[in-house]
């Protein structure tokens, strides 16, 4: 069943539309990669699916259900990490955790459980009653990043993740990504880091000039650029040559 | 010379239409009616001690010193700005013009501040000296003269020393205007000349080595943003300045407010509202000010009606500020996304205002206990702030 689904969507910040017609979906389990230069669309696509925009013309579907249809259902369905840290600069680590727990219906009991976890696996137990303000870029995006696997939802929208992260912070996140995949939520992720997408996505998304160039699984991408054996960066280039020849 | 003239008079005009544009908010504020109150009662003391003062009272030395220690503030105006540093490098030798603009500037935006001060001065001067009117009139020129003086010495000795040991020139400069304006009231002209002639060498020795040194942008950009940022923090005690991010502190003492909102979906807003207004610096010392404004009235001043219409103005005014800084937001917060009804803000705003204007209005009871009809205010209070925040518009803006 499909998890997420865009059917024909446009839309951009002006009349003039960013993304141009998208069409895929995202299936229970699944870990899909959303990969494209500058200025292809990533983020402008993830914030139709949040619903920060509202489509031109096409629809988004969350579990069957549209935005419209029901907001605090499809609201509930996901959980969203921004590419810059979104943090209230006047509430404490522990206090992002409660709050998002409160929002997301959470009770207490199950909210302590799930983020001393969290805290213990991002290293960030100490850290508690501090404010966002003596946290460095990769500790606020640590905060973002345990606010969305409190929720525990069905769908993950992650939008640059390794950025700003150590190594043994990009760990804990693939590792928690592929926990939550196993228990059958799905997560779709934009990233420029493409051996790691290579390596832990099921399905890639290319994205170029607000449309999709390509999409499926690295054997179906080698076929659709004609070039077996190459790597995920191979194909990376091949698209940015193809977009200077036009 | 010509693209000199034109970087001063751009950035002179889009610093005034920046300070209006705050001015306006600050004249139409609150602290404006509490000002007029204010002048208005201190010049009716003023001026009944005047009927009272001893012809031996040392006005000479009191105007002189007020006057004097006034005009040593004369920080130069450069309106430079970082990017100065290095895109304005090769006009190096070019730049004495544009300051000369800066600093006929400086002189005729403060030199009004002193004359004031001196005018206001002047009835005490005629009620204990005997110094004739064209005398007292030679010294409003003279302390003038001195703001100019001052100013170009600031300004001269900043350059020179990039900054350093502004202090110990402050002090020379009190000095000097005082001892000058002190003899030319006490008819030592001839001292008062020497005086205004030593500040003139003094002037002579900084512009003298100022000329052997590059412009110091460090030191000026650095006082600019400074100057700029005491305005902006100023406006924003009146109005919502959006490049001031006021501070955050924890106040750990007001912890048990939020008790208030429990751990509940439906507290989600409040959770957050609660901490944002006890944490921002903004808010909180907002309802501090107003509070604290409206009680000091109810204590001490004893016309009835002055303490209900200044109670109801504050009451007025600690609503409509709050909902408008809780509720109108342009930035992207996390809570927008929230599984939650969106009225849930709006309400968890209401409700925080309900909280601290009750507050406000206990604080006034207590303030006015003893005063004939001490009951009134608080009520007044509770009603005006009701009233407000139903017939002013919500600001909330959603995002979608």
């Amino acid at each position: 069943m499909a998890v997420l689904e865009l059917i024909n969507v446009t839309g951009g910040y002006t009349r003039k539309p960013v993304i141009k017609d998208l069409n895929f979906t995202i299936s229970q389990g699944e870990l899909v990669g959303l990969i494209g230069l500058n200025g292809a669309g990533k983020s402008t696509t993830i914030k139709h699916i949040i619903g920060t925009l509202i489509p031109q013309q096409g629809e988004i579907k969350i579990n069957d259900i549209t935005l419209k249809q029901d907001i605090d259902k499809y609201r509930s369905s996901f959980s969203y990490i921004p590419e810059t840290p979104v943090l209230y600069d006047e509430l404490t680590l522990k206090e992002h955790l409660e709050l998002t727990a409160m929002a997301y219906g959470i009770d207490e009991k199950t909210m302590k459980e799930r983020a001393s976890r969290l805290l213990s696996e991002f290293r960030m137990e100490k850290r508690l009653n501090w404010f966002p303000s003596h946290f460095s870029k990769g500790m606020r995006q640590k905060v973002m990043i345990m606010c969305a696997f409190l929720v525990n939802p069905h769908l993950y929208i992650i939008d640059e993740p390794f950025v700003g992260l150590d190594p043994l912070g990009i760990q804990s996140l693939l590792d928690q990504m592929d926990e939550k995949k196993k228990e059958g939520a799905s997560v779709l992720m934009s990233t420029h880091i493409l051996s790691t997408a290579e390596k832990h996505c099921d399905r890639i998304i290319l994205l170029h000039d607000g449309r999709v160039r390509a999409q499926g699984t690295m054997n179906d991408l080698r076929q659709a650029f004609n070039m077996p054996n190459a790597t995920l960066d191979d194909l990376y280039i091949a698209m940015t040559k193809e977009q200077d020849n036009e | 010379m010509n693209n000199l003239s034109q970087v001063w008079s751009k950035r002179f005009n889009h610093y005034l239409t920046e300070v209006q544009k705050y001015m306006r908010f600050v004249f139409t504020g609150h602290l404006a009616i509490v000002l007029v109150f204010v002048i208005g009662a201190v010049g009716y003391q003023y001026s009944e001690w005047l009927t009272v003062v001893e012809s031996s009272f040392p006005a000479e030395w009191l105007v002189a010193g007020i006057v004097g220690f006034v005009l040593s503030f004369s920080r130069p105006t450069t309106l430079l700005k970082e990017p100065d540093q290095v895109y304005l490098l090769p006009l190096e030798t070019k730049m004495a013009f544009y300051f000369k603009k800066v600093l006929q500037w400086t002189f005729f935006s403060q030199a009004g501040l002193v004359a004031v001060i001196y005018i206001i001065g002047i009835p005490l001067l005629n009620e204990v000296t005997e110094l004739s009117s064209t005398k007292i009139w030679l010294g409003l020129f003279l302390v003038i003269t001195l703001k100019l003086l001052n100013v170009h010495v600031e300004f001269n000795f900043r350059y020179a020393l990039r900054g350093k040991w502004v202090l110990f020139d402050r002090l020379i400069r009190i000095i000097f205007s005082i001892l000058a304006i002190q003899t030319l009231l006490t008819d030592n002209y001839l001292l008062a000349v020497i005086f205004v002639l030593l500040l003139f060498f003094y002037n002579f020795i900084w512009k003298k080595s100022e000329n052997e040194q590059p412009i110091p942008y460090e030191h000026f950009v650095k006082l600019e943003q400074n100057r700029m940022m005491a305005f902006y923090r100023f406006a924003n005690y009146f109005t919502d300045v959006p490049h001031l991010r006021g501070g955050i502190h924890r106040r750990a003492w007001l912890n048990f407010i939020y008790t208030l909102v429990p751990y509940t979906k439906n507290n989600t807003q409040g959770y957050l509202v609660f901490r944002t207004f006890i944490r921002t610096d903004d808010h909180f010392y907002l309802w501090v000010r107003l509070t604290a404004i409206s009680a000091i009235i109810a204590a001490f001043v004893n016309i009835p009606a002055v303490i209900l219409i200044v109670a109801a103005a504050l009451s007025f005014a600690t609503t409509i500020q709050l909902k408008y800084a809780l509720l109108s937001s342009k930035e992207f917060r996390m809570d927008l996304l929230f599984p939650v009804d969106s009225n849930l803000r709006t309400k968890a705003v209401q409700k925080l205002i309900r909280t601290m204007v009750f507050l406000q209005a206990i604080v006034i009871l207590i303030c006015s206990i003893g005063q004939p009809l001490f009951y009134l205010p608080p009520i007044v209070v509770l009603l005006i702030s009701e009233l407000t925040y139903y017939l002013t518009k919500n600001p909330a803006k959603h995002l979608y």
